[in-house]
């Protein structure tokens, strides 16, 4: 892939000022941690060495490749890195923030004495990362975590929303992930043979059985299917002053403001359960437009509540 | 004679950085002999075109209009002090945190940053991620919030000019807080339903209040189950076996007061705030019963007649 001029020169102002700080290093160790070929990390050193300052007779950037190792000379230009940009102040406080609360991390400990002095250096920005753990799905993350490191198999009794059923089931945890809001597991699932995501706050029990799987070095990329909202059909709401919080807490393809100060939203339709349930909250404040199909459902889910009552 | 882009621009900021007195494009070029065209126009269109590209990658390029005998004409130069990163001091676990915290974040991001900072950036594989979800005007929010500069954006078609006090990222969403211009509370804004850019306002700096945080700034939220804690009403719901486990989990083992052959459970619930109340209740949709007290159970049971008739006209 052909990298753009900006690409390159943003790459060797990080790279010159540690090379210098090294002295000498193999030509792909540069590339394996700058994450390039050693070809393109030779063509832009070399590039940089023809570089300096009027009437370039002086080496500023000395600098060679002998033998597939990178020798820099006495430093002169670029000793330092740039400073950061907005964009990468931004990763590095939230990847901080977030992390510290993630299992496991102490204000006092090394992250958040690292995060103070980025503080001090980016300026102090009131900017606050929540990854809520209810107590229930933190036990539930420590044994999963720990089932993660030696990748053992555990037995555990999930309840499925969209199908409303509790199943026990055999899992080989890999990842535990935060993602809007909820806390999931993708796993190995033994009864369908895929990998397959959880929720955490919905394992009834988890229990360890001193069987192990191979472990993973790098859990593979997880999909988290119901993201992929694209393929789930969609289900169009009005949504009365009231209810307008629901676009809010979840996932939404389109909102479009009405003059009465009702909202009409577009949402993928990740469960009937889900919408079962969201219209049977909202009562008045929510009608449903299309599909036709489903117009009438609120009223029939209500009936077969009102069963229970003994109506 | 062709010059490599990547040469240009290093010689260009190599000059820019090491000047002792601003530059006019006639001086650079001049310095730069052979590196850009001749003639003026396309000069001056390369050199912007330049300096784009290094203040895209974050090269603060200061620039003045001079008096005297060139009046008038642009002379540029690079604050070093601005340029370079200011030195963190890292200990190394401290380095080695920043590095885990990274890895730990999706979409990756912040790779780059700990390059600068002199950290190697680790391979994908923690076990533990969480997803911070990455919006365009986010960096400029932060930048602003905390140099305390105003910023001005479009939001539900219309141009708002706000004093970020502070950035927060709850179920997935991030929010800005901040005063705006029509306004005299805070207000929460959705970052990702601003349109376009986020700008920064010239020379307008803001004050924020005292011992700020985003949290409390929030509005409440009016759905929490027993909101008003210091009213102790309490509702009496049975829930199915199939629901039993989850709701104990969530109430705690103190709430049963009745536990069934069939593994339903009766649990006492705070209604304080009805409407809280019943939207937990109805979450269950026919796997829980309210059991009493009569008026909660009455509030229950008129809520879903009206559901059924409104489907029914």
């Amino acid at each position: 892939m052909r990298r753009s001029a900006e690409e390159r020169l943003q790459r060797l102002l990080v790279m010159l000022p540690w090379l210098m700080e090294r002295g000498e290093v193999p030509l792909a160790e540069v590339a394996q941690r700058f994450r390039m070929t050693p070809d393109d990390v030779a063509a832009d050193l070399e590039l940089a060495a023809m570089c300096g300052l009027p009437p370039f007779v002086d080496e500023l950037i000395d600098l060679f490749i002998d033998d597939d190792v990178v020798v820099v000379g006495v430093p002169r230009l670029f000793t330092k890195p740039l400073r950061l940009t907005a964009p990468e102040g931004f990763a590095l406080v939230t990847a901080g923030r977030a992390a510290m609360q993630l299992p496991g991390a102490d204000e006092r400990g090394p992250l958040g004495r690292g995060l103070q002095k980025l503080s001090a250096a980016l300026g102090d920005d009131a900017v606050v990362v929540e990854l809520p753990r209810p107590a229930e799905v933190d036990d539930h993350i420590a044994a999963l975590s720990e089932a993660i490191r030696t990748a053992e198999r555990l037995v555990v009794r999930y309840w499925t929303a969209s199908r409303d059923e509790v199943t026990d089931r055999t899992i080989t945890p890999r990842r535990v992930v935060h993602d809007r809001g909820e806390w999931y597991v993708v796993a190995d699932d033994e009864r369908s043979g895929e990998r397959r995501t959880f929720r955490v706050d919905r394992f009834e029990s988890i229990e360890s059985t001193g069987e192990h799987d191979d472990v993973e070095d790098a859990a593979p990329g997880a999909s988290l299917e119901w993201f992929a909202d694209g393929g789930l059909p969609q289900v169009v709401l009005r949504l009365g002053p009231a209810a307008t919080w629901v676009v809010e807490r979840y996932p939404v393809d389109r909102v479009v403001e009405l003059d009465d100060g009702a909202l009409e939203a577009t949402f993928p339709l990740a469960s009937e359960r889900w919408l079962e349930r969201l219209l049977l909250r909202l009562g008045d404040e929510a009608e449903v437009l299309a599909p036709e199909q489903w117009r009438s459902r609120a009223g029939e889910v209500a009936q077969r509540v009102l069963a229970r009552y003994g109506e | 004679m062709t010059v490599d882009r990547v040469e240009r621009l290093t010689n260009l900021l190599a000059l820019l950085l090491e000047t002792s007195r601003p530059l006019t494009l006639v001086q650079i070029a001049s310095e730069l002999a052979g590196q850009y065209p001749d003639k003026e126009a396309t000069r001056r269109a390369a050199f912007e075109r330049d300096k784009a590209a290094l203040r895209s990658i974050g090269v603060p390029i200061e620039s003045t209009v001079l008096t005297g005998q060139s009046a008038g004409v642009g002379a540029y130069w690079i604050d070093r002090d601005r340029y370079e990163l200011t030195d963190l001091d890292l200990d190394p676990d401290e380095s080695r945190a920043l590095q885990v915290a990274v890895a730990a974040i999706r979409p990756a991001s912040g790779v780059e940053a700990l390059w600068k900072l002199g950290v190697d950036a680790l391979e994908d594989g923690a076990a533990v991620t969480a997803t911070v979800p990455q919006l365009a005007g986010l960096p400029t929010l932060r930048d602003a919030a905390a140099r305390r500069s105003t910023v001005t954006f479009e939001y539900r078609g219309k141009q708002r000019t706000l004093d970020p006090y502070g950035l927060l990222l709850r179920d997935g969403f991030w929010y800005v807080i901040g005063r705006d211009d029509e306004h005299d509370e805070p207000r929460t804004y959705r970052v990702d339903r601003i349109s376009g850019e986020v700008d920064i306002v010239e020379n307008a700096t803001f004050v924020r209040p005292a011992e700020f945080d985003p949290r409390d700034a929030f509005p409440r939220d009016p759905k929490q189950l027993g909101a008003d804690a210091d009213v102790d009403a309490v509702a009496t719901v049975r829930v199915d076996g199939t629901r039993s486990a989850a709701v104990e989990r969530e109430l705690g083992s103190g709430r049963v007061v009745a536990r069934h052959a069939d593994g339903a459970i009766d649990v006492e619930v705070p209604c304080a705030n009805l409407p809280a109340f019943r939207s937990w209740v109805l979450g269950f949709v026919e796997h829980a019963e309210v059991l009493g007290p009569a008026a909660v159970r009455d509030d229950v049971i008129t809520w879903l007649r009206r559901v059924v008739r409104r489907g029914v006209a």
